[in-house]
């Protein structure tokens, strides 16, 4: 199947490291994710070869998170929130998911138009979907949801 | 009538009620990849053996859902393993199936862009699966 040979790729490039022995499922689940759309799409390499900041994701109904260290072409992914993050995503596991189905518009910008991005837009209005650092941070959150995003 | 879980009958029933969901239908268009669920043994559940879900889904229908051995549902292009207990948690809603893999409760194989992409369709999935009115081996 390509997805495997695209993995693969991603595996070879040796772009996402865990700083635990024992990762978290979910730490795994995202270095697999973004390590395959590094490795596939040269629009999110260029992006990850140039991101530096330090991005945290809580998932709040299972009370589990990771902090994702990019540093120009690595990422390292840590269990648990690390100080010095620049942003921290807050969200129940289906939303964290939908993140990554965010459609990515013109001049490289999130698209809250479609079903997706209306969704995680009215999420964020009512609070469901948290965005430390989100208003200081715009830039960088763009560049994350390129990365996450598998549109 | 409850039908006992994870038999020819149950993924018989199972294949009719993905084929009957409009929700399923919709989110799944452009699926064209099979599904193995591996169902662990857990002895002590009356459930002694591990069994396979082999799933032929394309673009919103099921064209086949056969129980097998574990092994061949290892053969798809996604697997999605976990015990007996978990499987029937998830069907009775008590576990929900995207909390469970990002947990490691279920353990996924397979591309992840291409799966998350259809979050929405493997939720529907688990609904039709706690549709079935099933007679559970622990509970005999």
């Amino acid at each position: 199947m390509a997805g495997r040979a695209v993995e693969a790729a991603a595996r070879e490039l040796g772009v996402v490291e865990y700083a635990s022995k024992e990762p978290s499922a979910f730490a795994e689940m995202l270095g697999g994710l973004i390590g395959a759309n590094v490795g596939a799409r040269s629009e999110k390499k260029r992006d990850f070869d140039t991101l530096v900041a330090r991005v945290g994701i809580w998932v709040t109904d299972i009370e589990e998170g990771v902090t994702l260290d990019f540093n120009a072409g690595k990422l390292t992914i840590y269990n648990g929130l690390e100080p010095g993050r620049k942003i921290t995503i807050r969200a129940e596991a289906d939303t964290v998911l939908r993140l990554t189905n965010l459609k990515i518009g013109p001049f490289g910008m999130p698209a809250y138009y479609d079903e997706v991005g209306r969704e995680i837009a009215s999420k964020l209005l009512r609070g469901k979907l948290k965005i430390d650092g989100m208003l200081t941070n715009v830039a960088t959150l763009n560049r994350v949801t390129r990365i996450f995003s598998v549109q | 009538m409850a039908i006992k879980a994870f038999t020819d009958e149950w993924t018989d029933q199972l294949k009719d009620e993905v084929n009957k969901s409009s929700v399923y239908k919709a989110a799944a268009k452009g699926w064209k990849w099979t599904v193995g669920l591996v169902v662990e043994a857990e002895p002590d559940k009356n459930f002694p053996e591990s069994r396979g879900l082999v799933m032929d889904l394309f673009d919103g229908d099921a064209r086949g859902i056969k129980l097998g051995s574990a092994a061949d549902a290892q053969k798809c292009d996604f697997v999605i393993t976990a015990p007996y207990s978990r499987w029937k948690q998830v069907s009775k809603l008590e576990l929900d199936a995207t909390r469970g893999m990002l947990q490691g409760k279920l353990k996924l194989k397979g591309d992840l862009p291409t799966i998350v992409r259809y979050t929405k369709a493997s939720q529907e999935l688990t609904l039709c699966t706690s549709r079935i009115p099933t007679e559970w081996p622990d509970e005999q």
